[in-house]
């Protein structure tokens, strides 16, 4: 067991690899951190996706439950105080209910072996003025 | 010269069959975090690279994220896919790193499983045209590395098995 460490051993590069990894990781974390901050208010919907077609257009001001049947089974989506989550699903593992509530516009819900995504985008988008 | 040709076409079908083999049983393994896969079948992409040239690990690996998901019947759906492309982008990197860098097999570990993840984010984010899938990433790559390294491990770990065992190739760490 002692032997196995010399097995772990990494050299320069390895190192110099590992810090570059880590580095990027904070960045990127940051940036999306940035991002979710600058974030601006307003009204916004849930948008809900099975197999990129969107099915459902959740109002976040109203408060709800609301099932879908996807690919393993129901999913129950839950909207509560201007937030949303997955309530219960059929999945392997249950990221996308783990995922607990999302309110911000950088924070999808994906379930993939339901083919499900849920996004959260502003109410009035497509009303915007587009200058082209 | 065709004796060494035969063997070396049994050896990677051989290593195909264990890649396979672990692709299947891995999501079955219990892992401390829920989502977070060893990427133990990546350890014989690391062989076969080590073990003969760059050809053969490619071979391998899309032979086996092939097989893997005829056998577990999700050819051509989104699983396979988001597979797919992280094991390309995965093994290009590994390749690349490989002849331009002094990368240790840990170190190539590392990179493969940080680019898989990249590789997946970036296939997950065109099939459902959101730009805001990256947000998963932080996370993966965070993890990545701790898996990157124990799967190094167990490659450099398995070498030193295959070289005693005698097969006779020029393994350099």
């Amino acid at each position: 067991m002692k032997n196995l460490w010399k097995y772990a051993r990494m050299n320069k590069h390895d190192l110099i690899f590992l810090v570059i990894v880590c580095i990027m990781t904070v960045l990127l974390y940051g940036g999306l951190a940035l991002f979710r901050m600058r974030d601006a208010g307003g009204d916004k919907v849930a948008v809900v996706r099975y197999r990129n077609e969107e099915v459902m257009r959740l109002d976040l001001t109203k408060d709800g439950v609301y099932t879908f049947e996807a690919t393993l089974g129901t999913v129950t989506i839950e909207v509560q105080d201007g937030a949303v989550r997955v309530e219960k699903e059929t999945s392997p593992y249950h990221y996308c209910s783990l995922r607990g509530w999302v309110k911000q516009t950088a924070d999808p819900i994906v379930c993939l072996p339901n083919e499900l995504v849920i996004t959260i985008e502003g109410a009035d988008e497509g009303n915007d003025i587009n200058l082209r | 010269m065709k004796t060494t040709r035969t063997k070396k076409m049994v050896t990677e079908a051989l290593l195909l069959g264990a890649a396979i083999l672990f692709q299947m049983i891995e999501p079955a393994l219990p892992v401390a975090v829920p989502g977070v896969k060893l990427g133990l079948a990546n350890i014989i992409g690391l062989i076969a690279l080590f073990m003969y040239d760059w050809k053969s690990m490619l071979k391998i690996n899309l032979m086996r994220v092939l097989l893997a998901s005829l056998l577990r019947g999700t050819f051509l759906g989104t699983a396979f896919w988001l597979s797919l492309s992280g094991v390309l982008l995965s093994s290009c990197a590994v390749i690349l790193l490989r002849k331009f860098s002094k990368l240790s097999v840990i170190g190539l570990s590392m990179a493969s499983s940080v680019f898989h993840c990249l590789g997946q984010i970036l296939a997950v984010s065109v099939i459902y045209e959101n730009s805001y899938l990256i947000s998963y990433l932080p996370m993966m790559w965070l993890l990545s590395i701790p898996t990157g390294i124990l799967t190094g491990i167990l490659a450099r770990l398995t070498f030193t098995r295959i070289r005693k065992g005698g097969i006779e190739h020029d393994i350099q760490l």
